[in-house]
């Protein structure tokens, strides 16, 4: 896509790449995004402690925006350090849902499931557990199959 | 280089997976059986007869690899029987359904799953409910022990994981390191350690021996 005009102290959009790159060589101020703020921040968390279910979350990359903005232009975000803190939160507490709803899963033999909110650093982190584990279960499970069809031939 | 390595994984079926290392040790495995017919010239396998012409007389009990017992084993029992291990009889089974996490499977593994599962070539006509239960039963395990799995190999970060290990099967063990992987590496780029460039394995093997050509 097109980006600018760029105007000394007038708000763009720009992909994160560039705003970083641009920080990094001082030619830029970074805006903070609207659900960056530890008052709606704490409200997620919140809400991701009490739903069962995992809740939409302000970003499909609230993880990797929060780390790049932290690490490259802390100075531009207010309350830098308790942002880091809550985000790390909600995290935690996905991650041992996330852990939670795959132990039933598991227990249950599904062999489907719906997951809408998560995010694909989330899912990429137990992603190949995850899947290695319900590949292995599928191989134990359908070790019977064989052995059933043959076994009724014998009769 | 781990890439750029791709080993033959286990079978986990009915039927292994030829080139997989993991599989042949695993069809190294001893198996209790009895021989149903004479087996001539082969008694010095069994550490007895001095001649090599003495045979294996019928009936006499056997400790077989699996592989050779895959071969021998017929349907109708002609040259051996096989029986099921302990650990995969009703007792061991009570046992695994009672706490599937107290049991040390490397132990009496260590392919607890794998051997489990090729048993099943084995079903005799009398008992396919072993074989049934048997099967359902590392199922069971398997998901019994399943949760340990995810949340030891998850949760330990920088730590000593010999302990956790030390219990599991290499099934298990396999899915153990696949879900440490996915934690360092996450660990790696928060802490902003994914970013550095660091030079291939590889090249700095190549420069160490370049270095030690010239030594010499």
């Amino acid at each position: 896509g097109d980006l600018g005009p760029f105007n000394p102290g007038l708000p763009v959009e720009v992909p994160v790449w560039l705003a970083i790159n641009l920080k990094q060589r001082q030619k830029c101020r970074l805006i903070p995004p609207e659900w960056m703020d530890v008052g709606k921040l704490e409200e997620i968390r919140d809400q991701e402690r009490k739903e069962e279910t995992f809740t939409p979350m302000p970003s499909p990359y609230y993880m990797e925006l929060t780390k790049l903005l932290l690490n490259y232009a802390s100075d531009n975000i207010p309350r830098a350090d308790e942002i880091r803190t809550l985000v790390k939160d909600t995290w935690d507490t996905r991650m041992a849902k996330l852990r939670l709803s795959a132990d039933s899963f598991v227990r249950q033999q599904e062999a489907h499931a719906k997951l809408d909110n998560l995010t694909l650093m989330e899912i990429n982190t137990t992603g190949t557990f995850l899947t290695q584990a319900l590949d292995d279960m599928y191989k134990l499970r359908t070790n019977l199959q064989p052995g059933e069809s043959s076994h009724s031939q014998d009769f | 280089m781990a890439e750029a390595y791709f080993p033959v994984g286990p079978g986990l079926g009915m039927e292994e997976n030829f080139l997989s290392l993991d599989d042949i040790l695993m069809s190294q495995e001893k198996l209790p059986g009895r021989a149903e017919s004479a087996l001539p010239r082969l008694a010095v396998l069994m550490g007895q007869g001095a001649g090599s012409a003495e045979s294996i007389p019928e009936g006499s009990k056997l400790e077989i690899p699996l592989w050779l017992a895959k071969g021998l084993h017929d349907s109708k029992r002609r040259i051996i029987s096989v029986e099921l291990p302990k650990i995969y009889r009703e007792a061991w089974r009570t046992v695994f359904s009672a706490d599937a996490n107290v049991v040390d499977l490397h132990k009496m593994g260590p392919y607890y799953y794998g051997f489990g599962s090729q048993l099943l070539n084995f079903e005799n006509p009398e008992n396919p409910e072993i074989a049934q239960t048997d099967s359902v039963c590392s199922l069971q395990t398997f998901i019994a022990r399943f949760r340990r799995i995810m949340d030891s190999s998850q949760n330990a970060y920088n730590e000593d994981t010999s302990a956790l290990v030390a219990r599991l099967d290499e099934l298990e063990r396999a899915l153990f390191q696949v879900g440490q992987k996915g934690l360092n590496d996450f660990q790696c780029w928060e802490k902003g350690q994914a970013s550095q460039i660091t030079a291939s394995s590889l090249v700095q093997n190549y420069g160490k021996r370049k270095l030690a050509e010239v030594d010499g």
